[in-house]
């Protein structure tokens, strides 16, 4: 089997996302009920037999490390490779960019195992199939595969990909402010020594973006794929963002293409028992997590593990993270509550749809 | 390394009584409380009492048991030094023999023990559904200078005839072991769990195996035989909700336990957390007209029509316009659209169609009332009636009790 390598970029963005990114990288911000964001690409690399990956981060990483881990989630705690996390060196400037950080990283590079390496932000939340994207590329013969979407507006950053009928990428454009052609989900292969090659062109010339420093340059990289992938796909940027992602959760097509059986989404383990839901209470159209305890009214929600909803309580378009508490009588509407949150009894807090409220981890009101 | 006290987990039985629940599997992997196997119960003890060595023997249908178990991690119980072990019946130079009794499979097993010069050993089952300090029963075995402590319990008087009961002297101390006596003097019930101090377990152990026409079994043999010797055996009390799941009904009622508050089984207590292994599956989905009342709903569920008094486990399906009342749904369970499941247990991925009909309340059951059970599985067609106190195996055939 043809040998890929995941480098995933966990280090820039998060000040869109307010309270949830005080204390995280937007990879590290839980989703989806259980998740965290970097789960979904972890998942991918994982669900494509990848077992080596390396995580570049730089920045208010602390949680990120705490949920890695050694990896074993995702089944890359390995005797050769695995996990690796790879953190700054001290004293050096933030990273301008993803070839800037493989600069300082190319010892990494160089000891790479694998014929193929998976550039990728870490914040995408998608259920892709890898491993097709892998041989389509490997069978194209390109120097680069972009996985990007015909969805304009699912995508993920400001790169828009023009691919003619045979999939070749006839031109990049990058920091476009209006949708032209493919829209790119930040995903790139090539091969290992093409990335060397990147690395040291790039840094005879200063130039720290991999897509003005690789993939428009047609002298390093000819011949660009792509590869095409319609399925939900979004990078997180803002709370109003994340809140509608989230909610597009509770839509069944979406559910059952992003936690399709064949390619299962890999969560940390909540060791929390099957939810109970009281006599008297009321929950639709919602998501729930384990070790919850529900005893008023839930409705189009999601609900992380070990969250308690009291007697009288009603909670609606909210997204409650873990080992959060609503008190009795209390009532909610668009508030998204970090984990550890208690709300007590009679506590009233709104946002709207457009200004979701969220409120910081472990906050007692 | 030296251990000073490991543990024994008696994992080999067929679980006869649970039917077609267990033809494919043995009685410790059947899934309970929505997340849990009844294994999770011993070993998440062992953790929580701090003992990293366990031995876990298994006989009957140990392919489930094995592939959950694995590695021991999801327990804390993947050390280099100590951890869980697999103990199957093996080849040696004498023959092949299985574990022909409870005693005789830890006695195929000193080897194993031997290996980490225990002080003590404690002998547990892998049957029961409880949460008890292991450790607090070792210290009253030490400070009491006993040669075998057992664990009892208090159960009702009329019921007392129905358990292995100890008489025991104003210290606790047994006296006298009498297996389901017709009139009981004593309302002591052994749960089933032992500790012995290894190095009279072990003689008592290798002397049993030597007499011949004995049965190799704890409870018949080496407990009386003990007892008989004048071995210093006491009683260690146990309060608290314990359960022995080895029937259809008995494991019906725990999974209702955990819906009473007044039972004493909450899972959802942290102090004292049950592990399980984890399955990848999103959190539950309740559709806009769900109607869930008095239930547990585990992680993968999609339900669409009305719950109540149940207990879903993992990646189950109610369809809309469906009805599960007072029933146990295992992992992966579908019940389609319209179809009515009233008291009664579905196994593992077995699959209720449209419009059908499982089980009924005791108050519309004509005669004998019982629980209804699917095997793992099972499919029923669409607008079948399953009756009530019937069973249907994987083929779909009625099977008797």
């Amino acid at each position: 089997m043809t040998g890929l390598h995941g480098i995933l970029f966990a280090y820039e963005g998060g000040r869109g996302l307010g309270e949830l990114a005080q204390h995280r990288v937007p990879a590290s911000v839980p989703f989806g009920g259980r998740y965290r964001i970097v789960d979904f690409m972890l998942s991918n690399l994982a669900n494509a037999e990848v077992t080596d990956v390396g995580v570049v981060m730089e920045g208010n990483y602390q949680s990120l490390l705490d949920h890695l881990g050694n990896g074993r989630v995702w089944d890359m705690t390995r005797k050769f490779g695995g996990l690796k996390l790879l953190p700054p060196y001290v004293g050096r400037d933030a990273y301008r960019g993803w070839m800037d950080a493989l600069r300082y990283l190319k010892s990494y590079v160089e000891e790479i195992r694998q014929e193929y390496v998976l550039l990728s932000n870490s914040d995408v939340v998608v259920n892709l199939p890898l491993r097709e994207g892998l041989d389509r590329h490997v069978a194209s013969g390109a120097d680069v595969t972009v996985i990007c979407t015909s969805n304009t507006d699912s995508g993920v950053e400001d790169t828009y990909f023009r691919v003619d009928e045979s999939g070749k990428v006839t031109e990049t454009l990058h920091r476009v402010q209006k949708t032209d052609g493919k829209r790119s989900l930040g995903i790139y292969i090539l091969s290992k020594e093409l990335l060397l090659k990147a690395i040291d062109e790039c840094a005879a010339h200063d130039e720290y973006n991999f897509i003005a420093g690789v993939l428009q340059n047609s002298e390093l990289a000819p011949n660009v794929n792509a590869f095409v992938w319609d399925g939900f796909a979004v990078q997180i940027k803002t709370l109003k963002q994340y809140h509608e992602c989230s909610m597009k959760l509770l839509q069944p097509e979406i559910r059952a293409d992003l936690f399709c059986r064949e390619r299962p989404i890999r969560a940390k383990v909540d060791d929390e028992a099957a939810s109970y839901i009281a006599p008297d209470a009321h929950c639709v159209n919602s998501l729930v997590a384990d070790g919850c305890m529900i005893e008023g009214s839930v409705e189009d929600s999601i609900l992380f593990p070990g969250v308690t909803v009291a007697r009288g309580a009603k909670v609606k378009n909210c997204i409650l993270m873990k080992n959060m508490s609503v008190g009795e009588d209390a009532q909610l509407d668009y508030i998204i509550a970090d984990k550890g949150v208690a709300l007590g009894s009679g506590t009233r807090l709104a946002g709207n749809e457009n200004y979701p409220m969220a409120v910081a981890k472990h906050s007692i009101v | 390394m030296k251990k000073e006290c490991m543990a024994m987990l008696l994992a080999g039985g067929q679980g006869s009584r649970l039917y077609v629940l267990t033809s494919d599997m043995a009685k410790p992997a059947v899934p309970f409380g929505g997340k849990f196997r009844i294994i999770d119960f011993p070993l998440s003890n062992c953790t929580n009492s701090g003992i990293d060595t366990v031995g876990v023997l298994t006989q009957y249908r140990p392919l489930e048991l094995n592939r959950y178990i694995g590695s021991g991690q999801p327990w804390d119980l993947d050390h280099t030094d100590g951890g869980v072990y697999i103990l199957p019946p093996y080849q040696s130079a004498d023959g092949a023999v299985w574990y022909k009794g409870t005693a005789n499979a830890i006695y195929q097993n000193i080897g194993f023990i031997d290996s980490y010069e225990p002080d003590y050993v404690l002998i547990l089952s892998g049957d029961h559904i409880y949460k008890m300090n292991y450790d607090k029963m070792l210290q009253r075995h030490k400070a009491s200078g006993a040669d075998c402590t057992i664990s009892v319990m208090e159960v009702p008087w009329d019921e007392a005839s129905r358990f292995g009961i100890m008489n025991v002297d104003g210290d606790d101390v047994i006296v006298e072991f009498e297996e389901k006596p017709k009139t009981p003097k004593s309302n002591l019930a052994s749960m089933g769990i032992y500790i012995f101090t290894w190095e009279k377990l072990r003689k008592y152990l290798i002397e049993d195996e030597a007499t011949e026409g004995s049965s190799n079994d704890f409870g018949k043999n080496i407990i009386p035989t003990m007892l008989g010797a004048g071995e210093r055996m006491v009683a260690y009390r146990f309060e608290g909700y314990w359960k022995d799941v080895g029937t259809l009904d008995s494991l019906w009622d725990a999974n209702m336990d955990m819906l009473a508050p007044g039972s004493g089984l909450n899972l959802l207590d942290r102090k004292w957390p049950i592990y399980a292994r984890s399955v990848s599956a999103p959190p539950a989905f309740y559709a806009p007209g769900a109607h869930v009342a008095h239930s547990v709903v585990s992680l993968g569920c999609t339900i669409e029509g009305a719950v109540e008094n149940s207990v879903i486990s993992q990646n189950c399906t109610v369809g809309a316009g469906a009805t599960v009342e007072y029933s146990l749904l295992m992992p992966g369970a579908v019940v389609e659209a319209g179809a009515k499941v009233s008291y009664a247990i579905l196994g593992e991925n077995s699959r209720v169609g449209a419009g059908a009909a499982v089980g009924c309340a005791p108050s519309e059951a004509a005669d004998k009332w019982g629980v209804a059970v699917l095997g793992p599985d099972t499919k029923i067609e669409a607008k079948r009636t399953v009756g009530c106190a019937m069973m249907v195996d994987k083929h779909g055939q009625e099977v008797a009790r």
